[in-house]
């Protein structure tokens, strides 16, 4: 926790003296001095404006008459704060009971159980039995609504937060949500009903504290209990938000959105949410291939370095042409492939989706997150000196090198190889494949549009054959000393 | 001089025009006074006269327009406006004294309005009136549309060189707004639902600029404040809370009405006043101050009328509706009914709120219906106590008012419900009228 200096305006949080800033609420407060696990909410989130309806989080001040929000109260100096006290657990056994009244007892079938703010809070401070022996409310019309292809509202379990709805107001503000009706009929609709229609729905299933709101992708696809949340960066954009892959058994289930105050705050796009899906696409390239009599066949690392070898050293003008979703390891360490070229070797970056060429072509799509430059580093390839793939030129060997989100340059070279990670489709025009790790894969860095270099670590295991740059270098070259020392020309 | 500061003894005709408010009630002299005197000075004529916020919560009014910031600026250094709001969304149960004044003194609160607003430097002001007050919206706008013309709104009042401009607003139905928070939202065109506070109104009010919300009464007892000094009015009703007030009695005396009576009368003499409990029955019980006033026994209501000594005595004088219950209403449906009403009434925001309001209404209706048991009674008490004070607004105090007292001083009647499986003073298998539509399938 920090530590106070004597200038500090400090409160006590439970006996523990806590600096604050002015402006802080006792809930900053609490965060910062990471003591915010002692103070449960259902309304307050880190992200959105404050709402104080839930009560959850009250707490007791010392001399205020009342127990108090301590997501909206204002620290003061000298504060006396108690988070524990016998006042506020019954307060908080209070909410839970109003709260689990009309809330339907249906946690097996609930796509939310195991990470629902009401399940756990309910071990820790709710009643264990409850008093509500009257028929529970619900709403027939609502009860699994559709609010657009992504989202799923079921009424009955939503607690009235209002997160969505201030979610659509301050954060994206599209205004898509809104609530009707009030006190125990207030039900959460969208606005004349035309539906949720932003790019960052996702959002609003993350921060639902219950399973009102729900993302159709990942809807009944997998328990949350058995995933591993892997932190990783997203690859959709050169913005890079801070992600967590949730995986069982190296198979990605879902991205969430992890904060990161410097990059997403606390939310992801839409787009960059099911982005992981590309990577675990049963078209996606995973085993070697190797041109044989006009058609492509899978092959073995052993059948296709040498033949990789031997093309690159009977080349006089070799093309790398480097994909702006490379990590800044890769685009070095893949340059050292110049040591097996006799010929001249030319490198150049590609990004190509939209049309975007360079970094100066990027730019903000909304106020929000998404950027118009679809691939992750292309401010890496650019800070590593390399220069952009221009139109014409003649080559007898291309190699395409390309972690999935770049473009595809158009054919440059007679003959060809693609490096990375392609669909079948996409591999046709090769004339041999050497498949390589998807960015939930591997471990490297990439330079967003801000110019942060942001490092990230594999979140899964390799597909199939697929190798790192790295393994697959040292391959070549091995191929390579062996072939001079057996004097194969 | 006689007690009577907002009405007249003998009925006057017409007053809600302004020839006759000029010419009988000595309409607008209280504001060519109050222009000719300081802000400073208005504010503190209003503090001397112990005047109380008449909407419900008894604040005192001058405290509440000290309050009002004095050079409030923007960010960039210019002059923020200040507003003025007339909360006149009367909705409380048992209340009708603002449609009153609304009806036959319009001129009264508008003149009331501008004085306030001269006191506290507003330039904008809105008369935030019940939705369905159409008569009185109606008589209104009129008398708004005659002040203008004469001068007593708009641009340079009364040649003075002060500007107020004011207008209707309509509410469109919800006793929430009612609260001053809620009625703010509801008049920048939001949800009716009330505010976090810290901000108060004064700092962060309409469209976020420092307002001032007062009640229809409040503002017309001003005008005789600032006419006729402050120490008239003072001088009637206790220490702590100067003047008349009007009372609202409805339910069982013989003649129920609006009665304007200084604050201290008990409530015994009250009820003598409006001629007694209806054809000599006995009382039973009194809501001294609408619907979310605890209950009053017949027992207790040697009690003056004024703030602190319904205070003192477990309920409150809040809005003036003084409902007068005898021995034939069953108690448990008189409270079930208005738990009903809290019920629908809930803006839905907080958790013990929402969900408790309905809760309660949901265990009154079996209780009244003969399907309770005794331990509906403890869950009651226990949803009480994790209800009050600990909401937004008071609203979920409100709800506890009736709720907690009816059950706390009719206990056994609410056991006798329990153990005859009926109402006791109902015929066998007649049933409250109130209940006959009760689902719990939201299908809207």
């Amino acid at each position: 926790m920090t530590q106070a200096t004597p200038t500090q305006t400090t409160i006590t949080i439970d006996g523990q003296v806590v600096p604050f800033l002015p402006g802080d609420t006792i809930m900053r407060a609490a965060e910062k001095a990471a003591l915010d696990g002692t103070i449960p909410r259902f309304c307050y989130h880190p992200g959105l404006p404050v709402a104080g309806t839930c009560r959850m989080c009250t707490v007791e001040v010392e001399k205020a008459p009342k127990l108090m929000t301590s997501c909206s109260t204002p620290c003061a100096d000298g504060m006396v704060v108690h988070t524990q006290s016998d006042k506020v657990k019954k307060s908080r056994e209070g909410v839970m009971e109003f709260l689990l009244a009309n809330h339907p007892l249906d946690c097996p079938v609930c796509d939310q159980a195991g990470e629902c703010s009401l399940q756990n809070y309910n071990y820790e401070y709710g009643p264990r039995t409850s008093e509500f022996h009257e028929e529970k409310r619900t709403w027939t019309k609502s009860t699994t609504k559709k609010l657009s292809e992504k989202l799923t509202l079921n009424m009955n379990r939503c607690i009235h937060c209002e997160r969505c709805v201030r979610f659509t107001d301050e954060v994206t503000k599209t205004h898509e949500l809104t609530m009707v009706n009030r006190g125990w009929k207030k039900e959460l609709v969208s606005a004349e009903d035309l539906g949720v229609v932003s790019e960052y729905q996702g959002n609003i299933a993350d921060i639902c504290p219950v399973g009102a709101i729900t993302f159709n992708d990942f809807r009944f696809q997998k328990r949350v209990w058995f995933l591993k949340p892997r932190p990783s960066i997203c690859d959709g954009c050169s913005k890079g938000c801070a992600v967590w892959a949730d995986e069982e058994k190296d198979i990605i289930y879902r991205y969430r959105a992890r904060r990161n105050d410097d990059v997403n705050g606390h939310w992801i796009c839409d787009s960059g949410r099911v982005s992981f899906q590309t990577y675990g696409n049963p078209a996606r390239i995973v085993e070697p291939l190797i041109r044989v009599n006009q058609g492509l066949v899978a092959t073995n690392w052993e059948t296709l370095a040498p033949a990789f070898v031997k093309d690159l050293s009977k080349a006089s003008k070799v093309l790398l042409v480097m994909g702006t979703d490379a990590t800044n390891e890769e685009m070095n360490e893949i340059q050292t492939l110049k040591n097996l070229v006799k010929g001249t070797f030319d490198v150049r970056y590609f990004n190509g989706v939209d049309g975007v060429k360079t970094s100066g072509d990027d730019r903000p799509m909304d106020d929000v997150l998404r950027r118009l430059d679809k691939t992750p580093n292309t401010r890496g390839a650019e800070a590593l000196g390399l220069k952009p793939l221009e139109e014409g030129g003649s080559y007898d060997l291309a190699i395409y090198f390309r972690g999935g989100r770049a473009a595809l340059a158009s054919k440059r070279a007679a003959k060809e190889y693609g490096w990375g990670v392609f669909t079948r489709e996409e591999a046709e025009r090769f004339d041999g494949v050497l498949p390589g790790l998807a960015t939930t894969e591997k471990s490297g860095t990439f330079r967003n549009s801000a110019g942060h270099d942001q490092k990230f670590v594999a979140a899964v295991k390799a597909k199939g054959s697929a190798a790192s740059v790295t393994r697959i270098l040292e391959g070549l070259f091995l191929v390579a000393r062996r072939e001079v020392e057996l004097g194969v020309q | 001089m006689s007690n009577l500061f907002l009405t007249t003894k003998e009925q006057i005709a017409d007053t809600h025009t302004l020839d006759v408010y000029r010419s009988k009630l000595q309409g607008y002299k209280g504001l060519e006074k109050a222009l000719t005197m300081a802000k400073e000075a208005v504010v503190e004529e209003v503090k001397k006269s112990n005047l109380r916020g008449r909407g419900g919560a008894g604040f005192p009014t001058g405290m509440k327009w000290s309050f009002m910031p004095k050079d409030p600026k923007h960010p960039d250094g210019t002059l923020k406006p200040k507003y003025l709001v007339c909360n006149a969304d009367e909705g409380e149960p048992g209340t009708f004294k603002d449609r009153l004044l609304l009806n036959r003194y319009p001129h009264m609160l508008i003149e009331g309005m501008v004085v306030a607003a001269h006191g506290i430097g507003a330039s904008r002001g809105w008369i935030y009136v019940r939705g369905e007050f159409c008569k009185e919206i109606e008589i209104l706008q009129k008398a708004l549309d005659e002040a203008y013309k004469s001068g007593y709104l708009g641009k340079n009042i009364m040649g003075k060189g002060f500007d107020f401009e004011l207008s209707i607003y309509r509410g469109a139905g919800a006793y929430i707004c009612g609260e001053e928070t809620a009625l703010l939202n509801s008049l920048e065109g939001k949800r009716g639902e009330p505010r976090l506070k810290p901000p108060f109104p004064a700092m962060v009010g309409a469209f976020g600029m420092p307002t001032c919300v007062n009640n229809v009464e409040t503002f017309c007892a001003v005008v005789g404040i600032i006419r006729d000094g402050a120490e008239g009015f003072a001088k009637v009703g206790t220490e702590r809370s100067g003047g008349t007030r009007l009372f609202c009695v409805s339910g069982h005396v013989e003649k129920p009405g609006v009665y304007e009576l200084p604050l201290n009368i008990s409530l015994s003499d009250l009820i003598a006043h409006c001629g007694g409990v209806k054809d000599g029955k006995k009382l039973k019980a009194v809501i001294p101050g609408g619907a979310s006033a605890p209950m009053l026994t017949a027992d207790e209501i040697d009690v003056a009328m004024d703030f602190d000594s319904l205070m003192k005595a477990g309920t409150m004088s809040g809005s003036g509706g003084v409902i007068v219950m005898d021995e034939t209403v069953c108690i448990v449906e008189a409270a079930a009914r208005l738990l009903k009403f809290y019920e629908h009434e809930s803006c839905g925001q907080c958790s013990q709120c929402r969900e408790g309001s309905h809760w309660l209404a949901r265990l009154f209706h079996r209780l009244e219906s003969g399907e309770g048991e005794t331990k509906d009674l403890d869950t009651i008490a226990r949803l009480c106590s994790n209800m009050a004070g600990q909401t937004i607004c008071a609203f979920a105090d409100a709800v506890t008012g009736p709720a907690l007292s009816s059950l706390k001083k009719f206990r056994k009647e609410f056991e006798a419900h329990i153990t005859q499986g009926c109402c006791p003073l109902k015929r066998p298998g007649q049933k409250s009228p109130h209940f006959l539509e009760h689902h719990n399938h939201v299908t809207l």
